[in-house]
């Protein structure tokens, strides 16, 4: 399709040749999408955050259905930085050389465990694009409170990690005070946010008296966060002048409209894709004819255009 | 990992029938064109039309896809919300799936007789299981067990003995919680006692946990291999959300839609 609109975005250093992304953990490493549409469609790719070594995650069940969302406590299960490379970086090379930009998710319990990530995917990754840190992990030094969850932790988190790689370094925000960790974020040397991660929930199950979950608390996703995750995306992006990656329960193309309104610079499809699998294709569509019948000639003309 | 290639694509699909089969359980044929690309003992994962605050599709077994008519036989027990809009689709009634989703069963690796071993509504892939042993020209046993008689899905076990028609030392036993029908007692129980009298291949076991789990130790103490297709919550059954994780018995967990959810009974921690 020959299209009059400029559909590219610059996400901190990050050149996507549109503005849709999809959100760690909820797109694999990208292959497993194949059958459903071709992934190098997208803008960019935001692989399952990998860790150091590998990490086995919680115990069954890890995922409950609730309206309109879900829970999960899945626990950031992941084979480690070495046989993540090993067994899709081949996969995701090829995609980078498709124009389709790979941002690769790092996490850790711990400030050092972030670093050890980090080190591991700048040395293994040549083709990433760019990396993403994600603050909204439990701190295990710090009885389990967040990462990253204050100004004065995201900001210890962010320059520790800032001087291991030279490509662009993207920010995982949990929906806490989301404008000012993203400042904080900002000045630690952050190149772009990516908000928001799940919020914190609890789903009993009346009858056994238990957590639906195996841990009595989990991550919800889906679109009963959007309007949440649209707010926030919003703050974030008055208070901060690097580019904001907007996420949280973008379901359908309108959804990313919104999200581009309250001042994303590019939209990541989450929970979506576990159920609706080619959603991100067609939000790749979807915006291009918003941004036509806008009557703009650049998608960037959009970003933070919401009148109030 | 897998071998970093998945084989699940989006289908439509068209409901042809859709009939309750037993107290609690429905049998639906669909017309969808993934039925040529199923093995038995795989999954597809279901979108159930109705309500848009039900997001996640429901991942279901079938006991025959038919791949010259393009159609899937899928048996489900209603359980909740999106089962119950399920069994309420009428002949007409168009949906998606994804699939194919996981791997199923393998033929015996040693020559001899199966058993095969079915609880509650995990009948349907045991039904999978008989017909590929029996076009494999293998011959079998069968267990069905039920919590009442009520519950016994009386079409699948007619499949079962169809399967094994021309077989006249092929052996049926039926167990029901409340002894309601055949003994009282779990499907474990009488699979114990005919692993005790006959020498068998392997055995093909899907149904509740702690059944399969006898089972599993019933076929160890035997000496007879033991396949076990497993059930977990899953989000989206081709290996994305991490969701379906199965603990092993050497302290690893593998992935219910991507390893299974057909496993070696004997490698996994019951």
């Amino acid at each position: 399709m020959v299209s009059a609109v400029s559909m590219a975005v610059d996400l901190g250093g990050v050149r996507m040749k549109n503005p849709v992304c999809t959100a760690s953990g909820t797109f694999g490493f990208g292959w497993q999408f194949e059958g459903f549409f071709d992934v190098a469609r997208l803008g960019a790719v935001t692989c399952k955050g990998v860790s150091a070594k590998p990490w086995p995650g919680n115990p069954a069940p890890r995922i409950a259905e609730v309206r309109s969302g879900m829970l999960n406590s899945v626990g950031l299960a992941n084979p480690g930085a070495e046989a993540f490379c090993a067994g899709s970086g081949e996969y995701l090379a090829g995609l980078a050389g498709r124009g389709c930009a790979v941002i690769v998710q790092a996490v850790g319990h711990t400030v050092e465990e972030c670093q050890a990530a980090l080190e591991a995917l700048d040395s293994l990754a040549p083709w990433a694009a760019a990396f993403e840190i994600n603050v909204s992990c439990p701190n295990l030094k710090r009885g389990g409170r967040l990462l990253g969850g204050t100004p004065a932790d995201a900001a210890e988190v962010v320059r520790a990690v800032r001087p291991l790689t030279s490509r662009p370094l993207l920010v995982k925000l949990a929906p806490v005070d989301v404008a000012e960790v993203a400042r904080a974020c900002e000045e630690a040397g952050a190149d772009a946010l990516s908000l928001v991660n799940t919020v914190n929930a609890m789903s009993i199950d009346v009858h056994t008296r238990r957590s639906r979950l195996s841990r009595p608390t989990g991550g919800l996703s889906g679109p009963a966060i959007h309007p949440m995750a649209v707010r926030m995306v919003w703050e974030a992006s008055q208070a901060v002048s690097i580019p904001i990656n907007g996420m949280g329960g973008v379901a359908s193309w309108q959804d990313a409209a919104e999200m581009v309104l309250a001042g994303a610079t590019s939209v990541s499809v989450g929970t979506a894709s576990l159920y609706d699998p080619d959603l991100a294709a067609r939000v790749v569509d979807g915006l291009e004819a918003w941004a036509v019948e806008q009557g703009v000639s650049d998608v960037n003309e959009l970003i933070g255009a919401f009148e109030c | 990992m897998g071998a970093n290639k998945s084989r699940a694509r989006l289908f439509d699909f068209t409901v042809r029938s859709n009939e309750r089969v037993a107290e609690d359980s429905f049998a639906m044929l669909v017309e969808c064109e993934v039925a040529p690309l199923l093995s038995p003992g795989e999954f597809v994962e279901v979108g159930v039309p109705g309500d848009a605050s039900q997001l996640l599709r429901v991942p279901l077994s079938f006991s025959r896809a038919d791949a010259e008519a393009s159609t899937l036989r899928i048996e489900y027990a209603v359980v909740g919300d999106g089962t119950r809009r399920l069994s309420q689709m009428r002949p007409g009634d168009a949906s998606t799936l994804v699939g194919p989703c996981g791997h199923g069963w393998r033929l015996p690796a040693a020559a001899g007789r199966a058993l095969v071993v079915a609880g509650g509504i995990g009948i349907p892939p045991v039904v999978a299981a008989a017909e590929m042993l029996a076009a494999a020209g293998v011959r079998f046993d069968a267990v069905v067990a039920a919590k009442t008689a009520g519950r016994i899905v009386g079409p699948d076990v007619e499949l079962l003995r169809a399967a094994a028609q021309g077989d006249a030392d092929f052996r049926l036993a039926v167990a029901t919680d409340d002894g309601s029908a055949g003994v009282r007692a779990l499907a474990s129980a009488p699979a114990a006692e005919l692993l005790g009298e006959r020498a068998y291949a392997c055995v093909y076991t899907c149904g509740p946990a702690p059944m399969m789990a006898g089972v599993s130790a019933a076929a160890q103490a035997a000496g007879v291999a033991c396949q076990a297709s497993l059930e977990r919550m899953m989000a989206c059954g081709f290996g994305v959300c991490g969701g379906c994780n199965v603990a092993m018995a050497d302290g690893s967990m593998k992935s219910c839609c991507m390893d299974g959810p057909v496993f070696d009974a004997k490698e996994v921690l019951w």
